[in-house]
């Protein structure tokens, strides 16, 4: 985390519950390797001193963990020794699947790889992809160098949860200059947890200088059922790399979802991500970026549509460390029923990060006397030559075009609907895939449809 | 992890050695220009009658018995203190200084010579170092429409227009005099808008403050002159704790300026005000200050440490409160000047230019908190940081959910002149109204080489063409300044300026 959040999140320690995570987190699994039983008990041992955040930390303002605490969440079990993770078959998620979208895919059930669900075929030269624990299995000491490499010992409490308590995920390496034709599809699929469960997926994802990769990070349930979500992605891009990163996030209307996108850019690379939140009844969205490169270019935007008593968080964490970097940041939300939506963006400039070019942006449709948009778009710049920027609107839908399409003879719940897929349709064009964009398009109007707004 | 460090390293060398370079020729070039002394640092010496420093009861005590308080007064100051002693310190600023010992502060001081009669009385050096300040006191009624209340230390010593102002009905004095002479008006009013529990500094103040102002518009008034005090620090190791409250009677005006300079000291001096205005129904306040405070040397020793608390009520229907402020000086400046919009249709404005170099803090911003139907909000701040000063935007616009129709747009701008400052921005935005409007934006910059180029093509010299430019910068806020202050403004903000360009 940048300084000022080291600054100001000091971890509290008068008035919290004792250990209030200590459900989460798994039991010592025999056969691990040295290096991550380690990692894993200096991280138990960081949330334990951490406690849980208040609304007195400033990340925590806004967001209460008052209901994600009470549900006393436990790890997702472990299946009988010789039995596969998940029984599903492939013809049991035909439904959660996006029509027409040509991908290799790579399927966690629970948290955990399901090879039988997934697609990994074809393959070019120079990508490898497998799941984190049988990348153990066959190799216990690769990945000790990247685990944490981006995301570091961080503040983030739920960092240093899902270190605790990892249980699979993606280890995705593109090696120099692969280019992978079709998008990865990563998708999290909750199923069938009687119980609170939480699965904690570490995803690791790689590109060698000038590789070329496009990642579709969806996270969808089969029915109703509440659970919780603690993933964080490990994203390290080498020189020239270019990384389209899709997340889609269609959670179940119970589920929890916390998430960290842990991204590094090296010199030239180029990431372009685009963060579409609809589903979940409480979701937390850390996006930090750390330059290690000069003319790198980091595109963040978003989506939420936040309602039905749902709380949409959105934190945004860049640190121009080094000169010559641009970041985009554009996030639109709709808001409405009694939903919240929570933006904080930091753009942080360094002393020595001359010629910086940072752009933030946030703006919020408030469709109901009900729902509440917090928004903290924050500037911290300690470099003089640099194009720094941000804007950030609250409003409801206009008046008058409205009535310019009453007029029209369109009732007035469509009029609305049709404004609001205007609003968002930016977002959705941009996604960049014409079958990726009709499934979110899809979720929107249906969300929209199902709206009193 | 693929990004090795020969990656990475020779670009960014190369950049650090050309800011160096940079910065030296920058120096060299304007280094005398920055380090000109402060022209207002000179003491003053006259007799203070001062205690000894510290803090308990029984210094209370003194200050109210020295004052001739009434009993309620010291039960005020006394339950303020207690809750005090249980305060924290406030932390979340952007801003680093040594810890304050409150023990070392002595928290009274006054000029000997009291109970004057008229401006002949007041002792001759008191009115000299006015006279250096460029406070013209004996002119002062031929200058048209400026009362001064000139605060030296810690008691009023002068009032003048007194008599034209009673005319009106408005009340201008000391707060200490309002305490023994209008005690109704001010146990209504006094902390309804800034509770003493507010903030630690808010708590310090209402348990020791020794002196301020008091104005009260009546009904239908409008205050016939700008009412304008001048604060100047004189004493070695005395906080000031003003507290200035003005009511604003039904349907009233009133224009109310504060300006302040302070002589060169080597210890840091604190200040912790607290400013509340309260306006009825369709009454209107304007406040205008400007603040040139010392700010410490090049190394930042001995500034003031400015901790105000500044908030005004919109408790009537289609009232309003405006707020413009300079602020130049001081070596940290703690400062939100905010509205609370509670009548319906009621109006917030905050128009600031700060300025921070040498190793000048600034943290400063405004709350915006909307309450009633149709209230409109204006924020517009323009941040300088030059060397190495740091600047931080902290702002709070709250719609809540009854707040119908509310409207806030807001500007945050920063003008970074060189390498080693720096220039925050942390708004904070909270919207529970579907029918509210908010937009935001905020900029950062510096001079563009294209805006000197033209500038100079014209000849004008590069000081002139900085201050021109900065000048331009800031003229949306200077021109809600009234005439007087608005001339000594743009002065101010071409002399922190000179040789800050790089």
């Amino acid at each position: 985390m940048s300084a000022q959040a080291l600054k100001t999140e000091t971890p509290a320690t008068a008035g919290v519950e004792p250990a209030p995570f200590d459900s989460w987190l798994p039991q010592a699994a025999a056969g691990e390797p040295d290096w991550l039983a380690a990692a894993r008990a200096a991280a138990a041992a960081r949330v334990h001193t951490q406690g849980a955040p208040t609304s007195k930390s400033e990340g925590w303002r806004y967001t209460g963990l008052r209901t994600l605490l009470e549900q006393g969440f436990t790890p997702v079990d472990e299946p009988p020794l010789g039995e596969p993770m998940s029984a599903l078959l492939p013809e049991d998620i035909e439904d959660v699947l996006v029509p027409g979208l040509d991908a290799h895919r790579v399927v966690m059930v629970n948290g955990r790889f399901a090879p039988q669900l997934s697609d990994l075929s074809g393959l070019p030269a120079g990508v490898r992809m497998n799941g984190l624990r049988a990348s153990l299995a066959a190799d216990p000491t690769a990945l000790a160098e990247r685990v944490n490499a981006v995301a570091g010992d961080g503040a983030h409490v739920f960092a240093s949860l899902n270190t605790a308590g990892m249980d699979d995920g993606l280890v995705l390496h593109a090696g120099r200059g692969a280019v992978l034709e079709k998008p990865v599809e990563l998708l999290h699929l909750s199923v069938g947890m009687d119980e609170p469960r939480v699965a904690q997926p570490r995803h690791l994802i790689r590109l060698d200088d000038g590789a070329q990769v496009t990642l579709i990070e969806r996270w969808a349930s089969l029915g109703d059922a509440l659970y919780c979500n603690n993933a964080v992605l490990e994203i390290d891009l080498g020189r020239d790399a270019l990384l389209k990163h899709r997340r889609i996030q269609l959670e179940s209307p119970s589920a929890f979802h916390i998430a960290g996108v842990y991204l590094r850019q090296g010199a030239n690379s180029r990431y372009d991500g685009i963060n579409v939140g609809i589903g979940g009844r409480w979701a937390r969205t850390d996006l930090v970026t750390r330059f290690s490169g000069e003319h790198a270019e980091c595109d963040l935007q978003g989506l939420y549509l936040a309602g039905d008593k749902q709380l949409l968080d959105y934190h945004l964490d860049v640190h121009h460390g080094l000169p010559r970097c641009t970041s985009r940041e554009n996030f639109k939300g709709i808001v409405h029923g009694k939903g919240k939506a929570v933006f904080d963006g930091l753009v942080y400039v360094a002393k020595d990060a001359q010629h910086t070019d940072a752009e933030m942006s946030n703006r919020n449709l408030l469709l109901s006397q009900n729902a509440e948009v917090d928004t903290k778009p924050q500037l911290e710049i300690y470099a003089d030559d640099v194009k720094c920027s941000h804007g950030t609107t609250v409003g409801q839908i206009e008046p008058e075009m409205l009535f310019y399409l009453r007029s029209r003879g369109i009732p007035e719940g469509l009029a609305r609907r049709m404004l609001c897929i205007g609003f968002a349709g930016e977002m959705i064009d941009a996604l960049g895939n014409e079958a990726l964009a009709g499934h979110v398009a899809d979720a929107v109007g249906r969300r929209l449809e199902a709206a009193t707004l | 992890m693929s990004a090795t460090p020969d990656d990475v390293l020779p670009g960014d060398a190369k950049t650090a050695a050309q800011t160096s370079t940079k910065a030296a020729e920058a120096e060299a070039e304007y280094g005398h220009l920055v380090r000109s002394e402060y022209e207002h640092g000179f003491v003053t010496e006259i007799e203070s009658d001062t205690l000894p420093p510290g803090l308990d009861e029984s210094v209370i005590a003194t200050i109210s018995q020295r004052k001739g308080e009434p009993q309620w007064m010291l039960d005020w100051r006394l339950a303020a203190y207690h809750k005090w002693l249980e305060m924290p310190t406030p932390k979340w600023a952007a801003v680093h200084y040594p810890p304050i010992d409150y023990q070392s502060i002595s928290y009274f001081s006054a000029p000997k010579k009291k109970e004057l009669k008229s401006l002949d009385e007041v002792d001759p050096v008191l009115l000299e170092t006015y006279e250096k300040l460029g406070i013209p006191i004996e002119e002062q009624k031929a200058l048209a429409g400026v009362a001064v209340d000139a605060v030296f230390d810690s008691v009023s010593v002068a009032t003048t227009f007194r008599e034209k102002l009673s005319e009106a009905g408005v009340i201008f004095c000391s707060i200490s005099e309002a305490v023994q002479e209008y005690p109704e008006l001010v146990q209504k009013y006094l902390g309804s808008v800034v509770p003493p529990t507010d903030n630690f500094y808010t708590g310090l103040n209402s348990a020791v403050f020794t002196d301020g102002t008091f104005v009260y518009v009546p009904k239908n008034t409008r205050c016939p002159m700008e009412l304008s005090t001048y604060f100047r620090i004189n004493e070695a190791k005395t906080g000031q704790f003003e507290r200035t409250l003005i009511v604003a009677d039904e349907g009233s005006y009133v224009s109310y300026l504060e300006g302040c300079t302070a002589p060169q000291r080597d210890e840091n001096q604190l200040h912790a005000a607290v400013v509340e205005l309260i306006a009825l129904d369709n009454a209107e306040i304007k406040y205008s200050t400007v603040q040139n405070w010392y700010p410490g040397d090049e190394e930042g020793r001995g500034g003031i440490y400015n901790f105000v608390t500044k908030r005004g009520d919109c408790r009537g229907d289609n009232s309003k409160i405006s707020w413009t402020q300079v602020e130049t000086g001081s070596a940290i400046t703690w400062k939100y000047p905010s509205c609370i919009l509670r009548g319906d249709n009621s109006v917030g404005e905050f128009y600031s230019v700060a300025v921070t170099k040498g190793k000048q803090q600034a943290d400063t911003g405004t709350k915006m908190i909307h309450l009633g139907k149709n209230t409109r909000s204006t924020i517009v701040s323009k941040g300088i940081s030059a060397q190495h000063g740091i600047q931080s935007y902290r702002g709070l616009v709250r719609i809540a959910g009854k707040a119908e129709g509310a409207r806030n747009h807001t500007q945050c701008d920063s003008l970074l002149i060189g390498d080693k400052c720096a220039a925050n921005t942390f708004p904070y935005i909270e919207v529970k109204n579907p029918t509210a409007k908010m937009e935001h934006e905020a900029t950062t910059s510096k001079i563009s080489d294209d805006q000197l180029f033209y500038c100079r093509s014209r000849g004008l010299s590069e000081e002139d063409a900085v201050s021109m430019i900065v000048n331009g910068f800031c003229k949306e806020v200077f021109n809600e300044l009234p005439m007087e202050f608005a001339v000594e403004a743009q002065k101010l903000l071409s002399i922190s300026l000179e040789g800050a360009v790089g």
